[in-house]
């Protein structure tokens, strides 16, 4: 599972968001140690495309979305967006930079200030920028409020905390979408919802990317959210990539051992499909003190010397489907099958 | 053979598990309500203490029988809370006092609030060297003991006058508010601090600077929005905290000596408290209400806006 290595990246001129080697390290007080939050990861997306990236939690997703954001910045790294480097930006026009990608996140409530109004908070990009005329400010509001389904004149009077979680995230939604931004990165936005819920703002995210021509990076811990929404999925473990593989072959034939633990601890509403069970033992190592070698070996059902050795490299074993595992799953034991859903 | 069925007394469930959460509510209302009719009271007084018929002029001396005295009067219809060792009528004092405390108190709490304020602000948002700077400063007034360094303020400033002779303006109850706002700046800034903190890594202020917000804007428009409520808190009881320091740095001889204060009253009424304890019980019974006015007002509040901030 370390889960080094740029194999996985395809030409970097067709990549919108291209992040090579990606380091994010946080000081522990003043012990001089340091939390390995992301150790080098490498990730592409393209223009359109729809990137999942999963792995339970404190693995370092949220932390990667934050750091392509430069929210804060990364130890090392490099993240070039729409062909500009934004690591080396300097600070207005990183700023300018950001309005280009905008970023949803977990906890609806929380990503609004309980102290204004929604209007005035979906229209805060717009004021920050002096986007248009106050007329045309107000009409491009309207819109996208009505689009995400939250009716305007109500948001003119109300503030967050008369609105449901999910009505929260819409209108978090709206807010980032007033820009035009070319890529959103959804922080677990439907985690903190209710399920009936998630459906409908997975379809709303579904629709608007249709309609604006988004590119999304959705991170979650969810292995079946992420199946339906994304074209692409990227496992992490411990600031680490593990696999990286289109969404259908990835649950049809997961290669690392930790897809396969993770895939099979999705549990499946039907006792009468046969679970596969990969059980896993103990909790993820400190990421302070990470494991040498591939970082899973400490908990890999398949483990042998080489893995506490030596760091293995993703590596391509099938079409567009990379591995970074010495001894990885053969012939793609699924472990439960997740069937295609039908739409 | 007859059946009585007696139905069990059935408890009201509407009204059963209502009543203690009432009177849980209702309580500290009843002390609010009391601080804000006393404090509403006072400061109508003394806005028109010059118009209304029954507050005299604070050096309005009341003869009995042609003759001005000592207090020669107790408590009574002609002087409703006596009169003092210059035969002015207590009551009227203690207005014409609570003037000149409250004003250095709103002031000196209006210092506090927006150093002290600022500076925790700063502290808590930008964190590393301005922290740095901020808790030092902060932790150096708290070290020194408040009398002390009120004492040593106001000495200091009274020389300072003399040498320049630009803070002509800085009679005594500038230098008292002055001193009593730097002293209020530590717990403000202290507690803006700890609210900052808390407040800079919620979600909508990540949301904000991913939007493109500067740090100022930032500030101004997430920040300290959510701070109000808390400081606002703070702030009206830290007023009931410094009006009570007025009190005890007039009796060390350190009050506003024109027109008057309460502490002022207290000091020299204190004196002879056993021949006249009008001239000292009432100004410190006016002191002890307004104070616990604002504590009255301070918990409720507090109150409200925890209930708030929880259901947010």
């Amino acid at each position: 599972m370390a889960g080094t290595g740029t194999a996985h990246l395809r030409s970097a001129s067709d990549a919108l968001l291209r992040v090579e080697n990606l380091v994010v390290e946080f000081p522990v007080g003043r012990t001089g140690l340091k939390v390995n939050a992301v150790s080098g990861i490498s990730l592409d997306v393209l223009r359109g495309e729809t990137l999942g990236l999963v792995g339970e939690s404190g693995c370092g997703k949220s932390t990667t979305g934050r750091a392509i954001m430069q929210l804060p910045r990364p130890t090392s790294g490099s993240v070039m967006f729409e062909g500009k480097e934004l690591t080396s930006m300097g600070g207005d026009t990183m700023r300018e930079a950001r309005t280009r990608m905008q970023m949803i996140f977990q906890d609806p409530i929380s990503s609004l200030n309980p102290r204004r109004k929604v209007r005035d908070i979906v229209m805060e990009p717009l004021t920050i920028w002096g986007r248009g005329s106050k007329s045309q400010r107000n009409d491009q509001v309207d819109r996208v409020l009505d689009e995400v389904g939250i009716d305007p004149q109500r948001a003119a009077e109300s503030q967050p905390h008369q609105f449901s979680g999910g009505q929260c995230q819409r209108i978090s939604i709206a807010r980032s979408l007033v820009l035009d931004p070319s890529m959103i990165i959804c922080d677990e936005p439907v985690s903190a919802l209710d399920v009936s819920v998630q459906a409908q703002v997975l379809n709303l995210l579904e629709d608007l990317k249709q309609r604006y021509g988004l590119t999304l990076v959705f991170i979650a811990h969810d292995l079946a959210v992420v199946k339906n929404i994304s074209d692409r999925v990227a496992v992490m473990y411990l600031g680490k990539i593990c696999e990286v593989a289109g969404s259908d072959e990835l649950y049809r034939a997961p290669a690392h051992h930790y897809t396969n633990v993770l895939l099979s601890s999705i549990p499946v509403p039907d006792p009468s499909v046969a679970v596969k069970r990969h059980p896993i033992e103990g909790e993820p190592p400190s990421p302070v003190f990470p494991p040498s070698g591939c970082r899973f070996n400490t908990r890999c059902p398949a483990a042998q010397e080489r893995c506490s050795a030596e760091e293995p490299l993703l590596r391509e074993i099938g079409d567009g489907h990379f591995v970074a595992c010495h001894y990885p799953v053969h012939g793609g034991d699924a472990p439960v099958t997740v069937r295609s859903s039908s739409n | 053979m007859t059946l009585t069925i007696e139905s069990p007394p059935v408890a009201d469930p509407a009204s059963a598990p209502d009543t203690p959460a009432r009177t849980q509510r209702r309580r500290p209302r009843i002390g609010m309500w009391f601080g804000i009719t006393w404090l509403g009271g006072l400061v109508f007084c003394i806005v028109f203490a010059s118009v209304l018929p029954f507050i005299r002029l604070y050096d309005t001396k009341i003869r009995v029988g042609g003759k001005a005295g000592r207090y020669n009067l107790g408590p009574g219809w002609t002087a409703w809370l006596g009169t003092d060792s210059s035969s002015h009528d207590v009551f009227a004092r203690c207005i014409y006092g609570a003037r000149v405390t409250l004003t250095v108190g709103v002031l000196s709490t209006v210092i506090g609030l927006v150093v002290g304020g600022l500076l925790g602000i700063a502290s808590g948002y930008f964190q590393g060297w301005t922290d740095r700077v901020g808790s030092i400063i902060t932790d150096s007034l708290l070290a020194l003991p408040p009398l002390l360094l009120a004492l040593l303020l106001v000495y200091r400033m009274d020389d300072l006058k003399d040498v320049y002779s630009w803070l002509g303006w800085l009679d005594r109850q500038w230098e008292i508010t002055l001193t009593l706002g730097i002293l209020a700046i530590a717990p403000f800034a202290r507690i803006a601090r700890a609210q900052t903190i808390a407040l800079r890594d919620r979600e909508f202020v990540l949301a904000a600077r991913s939007l493109g917000a500067k740090s100022g804007r930032v500030i101004a428009r997430e920040i300290l929005p959510n701070l109000i409520p808390a400081m606002l808190t703070v702030a009206v009881t830290g007023l009931g905290i410094l009006v009570a320091a007025e009190g005890a740095l007039a009796f060390l001889g350190l009050g506003v000596e024109r027109p008057l204060t309460w502490g002022k009253m207290i000091s020299d009424g204190q004196r002879d408290l056993a021949r006249a304890w009008w001239a000292t019980i009432f100004p410190c019974l006016f002191l002890f209400l307004t104070v616990i006015s604002f504590n009255l007002i301070g918990d409720q509040l507090a109150r409200r806006f925890d209930i708030r901030e929880a259901a947010i």
